[in-house]
């Protein structure tokens, strides 16, 4: 029996063809009964077992169930009531001994066989045609499979598959219930269909199992013709006195049957046993592969499967996200194709040490690695790697995540840390310095005036003024920083001509600015999208950077700012001829705290390290180009939706 | 033995003023020499080798520590008593520049006639 639940085998298709064979037998049976071949009947009396009545009978039951595939439902169970009428009666004239006079009702029978009244069907064929009638009637009624139709069904295939059975083993009690009146091998083949049908053919819309309803069937049928054989072998054993043995109630033979009918009992209930698990745990290990795929296939991570000599078995779709592969593109390639140097060659290598020495490396423990894209892009991963025993293969399997965000926000985090500490350690220093020097001056100043060198004494004031200046300078820098980072602000359309010009009107305070020539070359119409204070601050940054750097020896110092867009990006630059910037000292610009300027220590070390940072606040960056003699300072900052 | 020449390293106008007017009243016989940073001190030292150095950390162009690393690198012989002196103490950076032999001192801003008398006791010890 091989009819698994899943195999879509059409088995309604069993009810038509049930019908149909029903319908042809019925009709031949018919005919040639009315024909009335004495030949035939001569030659072949077996043939005349089934009667005109049954042959009618079974026409009937065959027409029912055709009409019930194409949807009728009243009309076959209809039809059915004069079939189960038919059969009672005949089963009833058996049972009370009586005679209706149903059995030549319709036709007289020119031959008699098989029979103990002329025209007359054998009781268990008139129970079958009882059961299959009411169960047909139940299935038109109800429309779909119930429990009724597949018990009556059942009932009517058992006697019938027995009745066939004890045709193919001459085992006459098996059709013949009562002495010569017997159930004809074609009524048999009909009831036998017509029953299979009513069991299998709406089985799963009624939710019951096949395999076990066949099982049950196969059980059914041997047991009823065992228990016949059994019977039969006791009567004889009884009527001959065969025995082997003196001492028993029973003969040797009829007890052998009944053994091994037990024994085939308890195999069958076994083997019925162990499918049953058999099924059970195909179905739990495939619903524990679904449940498994289902993780891996939604993990987050790349999950890779390699053999032992590093071809891929399998990758899941995180991995195309990762590295850019379609899994065609990997499966069976070597897996160090997502791989960058150094790791791409020598990853045959790692194999094999692991292979020849069991020295693991990697294995059993996760580490920081590279991968390469598709692209060719090369990203940190992070790996780890675990050995798959399977028997007689190894295999091994990586989960691969992509932490290229996680370094990114870890370089970023470890170098606004030391920022921060160079920023404490340099404001710690650079606040006190004007300090310490202001009370060693003091302490002068304190002598010269017990001196009464006041004129000396008027100058070390001078310098104090000088140091307490130089601190509150710093402070503001510091203060313009914080305010920077702080500060959220959006937007807006600035001017930059205007913005450009009341920056140098700012510089008025600077010594020295009224010599140098200061020139806006900005053009009138261009506007920017920018964070307004940000903006000022970093034009006002590097105009009083060009003045502070002056030279003082230049005969027509000057300073010219102009700004253009190119590239979706605006550059205002502010060029000087002063004293520029030496080259070693050039990759300390923009850092904090640099004064790269002997003798020039007025300035607070923070200038252009606010001007980094603003730009930068703004979306762009802060440039330096050297000039033949001074400086080109520029921002460059994203246009935004300026026009 | 006196202290007889000091060079002082230090970029800060006030603090040159500072130190020469301190060792001035300390010693009127002392010969002051000045350097604005680091490289500015390697060209006097290359010229002579005077009784002290008084240094400070924080320079543009060439800091103290790079002066220092220059010193011990491209002298054979260095000045007897190498002070620093700096506006902050900070751990870290009094341990760095202790690491050379030569330096002997570490003061804090402003210079006093106490760390004059420290020194001089030192070029004598």
């Amino acid at each position: 029996m091989s009819l698994s639940p899943g195999a879509p085998w059409p088995w309604r298709r069993l009810a038509t063809a049930a019908g149909l064979w029903c319908i042809a037998v019925g009709l031949g049976m018919m005919a040639v009964w009315l024909a009335e071949p004495a030949g035939l009947a001569a030659r072949h009396p077996g043939f005349f077992g089934m009667k005109f009545n049954a042959a009618l009978a079974f026409t009937v039951v065959g027409a029912a169930l055709l009409l019930i595939r194409r949807g009728y439902r009243r009309v076959p169970a209809l039809m059915m009531a004069p079939v189960v009428l038919y059969g009672a009666l005949a089963l009833s004239q058996h049972l009370l001994r009586i005679d209706v006079g149903i059995d030549t009702l319709l036709h007289t029978p020119f031959v008699d066989i098989g029979t103990s009244v002329p025209g007359r069907i054998a009781p268990n064929t008139a129970l079958c045609f009882m059961l299959v009638g009411a169960a047909v009637a139940v299935r038109a009624l109800r429309g779909e499979g119930s429990l009724p139709q597949i018990a009556l069904g059942f009932a009517a295939f058992t006697i019938a598959a027995a009745a066939l059975l004890g045709y193919a083993i001459a085992l006459d009690f098996a059709h013949d219930w009562i002495a010569f009146t017997r159930m004809s091998p074609q009524s048999a083949s009909c009831f036998a269909l017509v029953g299979a049908a009513l069991i299998f053919a709406d089985t799963r819309e009624a939710g019951y199992p096949r395999t076990a309803l066949a099982a049950l069937l196969g059980v059914a049928t041997y047991l009823i013709l065992l228990a016949m054989t059994y019977r039969e072998l006791y009567r004889f054993e009884a009527a001959f006195g065969l025995t082997f043995s003196t001492s028993g109630p029973h003969g040797t033979l009829s007890s052998l049957v009944l053994i091994s009918g037990t024994l085939y009992c308890a195999l069958v209930a076994h083997l019925f046993h162990s499918a049953r698990k058999a099924r059970r745990m195909a179905a739990d290990l495939a619903e524990n592969r679904a449940r498994l795929s289902a993780i891996i296939d939604n993990a987050v991570d790349g999950i890779i499967t390699i053999d032992g000599r590093g071809t891929i078995q399998s990758v899941n779709p995180a991995c195309t996200r990762i590295f850019g592969y379609r899994p065609d593109e990997m499966i069976g390639r070597n897996v160090k194709m997502l791989m960058p140097e150094p790791y791409h060659s020598a990853h045959d290598g790692y194999l094999a040490h692991y292979r020849e020495t069991g020295e693991a490396r990697i294995i059993g423990q996760g580490r920081e690695a590279e991968g390469r894209r598709r692209d060719g892009s090369v990203f940190p991963l992070d790996l780890a790697v675990a050995k798959l025993d399977l028997g007689r293969t190894v295999a091994y399997s990586g989960i691969v995540r992509d932490i290229s965000e996680r370094k990114r926000s870890e370089t970023a985090l470890l170098e606004a840390n030391a920022e921060l500490e160079e920023f404490a350690y340099r404001t710690s220093h650079d606040l006190r310095s004007p300090i310490a020097s202001s009370l060693g001056l003091l302490t002068i100043a304190r002598e010269m005036l017990a001196d009464g060198e006041t004129a000396a004494l008027e100058q070390t004031l001078g310098r104090m003024e000088r140091n307490f200046r130089r601190l509150d300078h710093l402070i503001q820098n510091i203060i313009t920083l914080t305010r920077n980072r702080l500060m959220e602000e959006d937007a807006e359309p600035i001017a930059v001509r205007a913005a450009v010009a009341e920056a140098i009107d700012a510089l008025s305070h600077l010594d020295d600015v009224q010599h140098i020539a200061i020139e806006n070359h900005v053009a009138d119409e261009l506007t920017i999208v920018a964070k307004p204070s940000k903006f000022h601050v970093a034009i006002g940054n590097m105009l009083s950077n060009a003045v502070k750097y002056h030279d003082p020896q230049e005969a027509q110092p000057r300073i010219d700012i102009r700004a253009d867009r190119r590239a979706g990006k605006v550059r205002i630059s502010v060029e000087d001829n002063g004293l520029g910037v030496p080259p070693a000292s050039r990759h300390l610009l923009f850092q904090m705290f640099k004064r790269l300027h002997p003798n020039r220590s007025f300035g607070s070390g923070l200038g252009l390290y606010i001007l980094r940072k603003t730009a930068e606040g703004m979306g762009g960056t802060a440039l330096y180009e050297a000039r033949e003699k001074g400086s080109r300072f520029a921002i460059e900052l994203p246009e935004g939706e300026g026009q | 033995m006196t202290l007889g020449s000091i060079l002082v390293v230090d970029d800060d106008e006030n603090d040159q003023f500072i130190c020469e007017y301190t060792i001035r009243r300390f010693d009127p016989d002392i010969r002051i020499l000045k350097a604005f940073d680091g490289a500015e001190a390697l060209d006097i030292l290359r010229a002579e080798t005077p009784d002290a150095i008084i240094l400070d950390i924080n320079m543009p162009v060439m800091n103290g520590f790079e002066f220092l690393d220059r010193y011990a690198a491209e002298f054979e012989e260095h000045a007897p008593v190498v002070a620093m002196l700096t506006s902050s103490h900070l751990g870290k950076d009094r341990e760095r520049a202790l690491q050379y032999a030569f330096v002997k001192s570490y003061f804090e801003k402003p210079l006093t006639a106490q760390h004059l008398r420290v020194m001089a006791e030192l070029l004598d010890g």
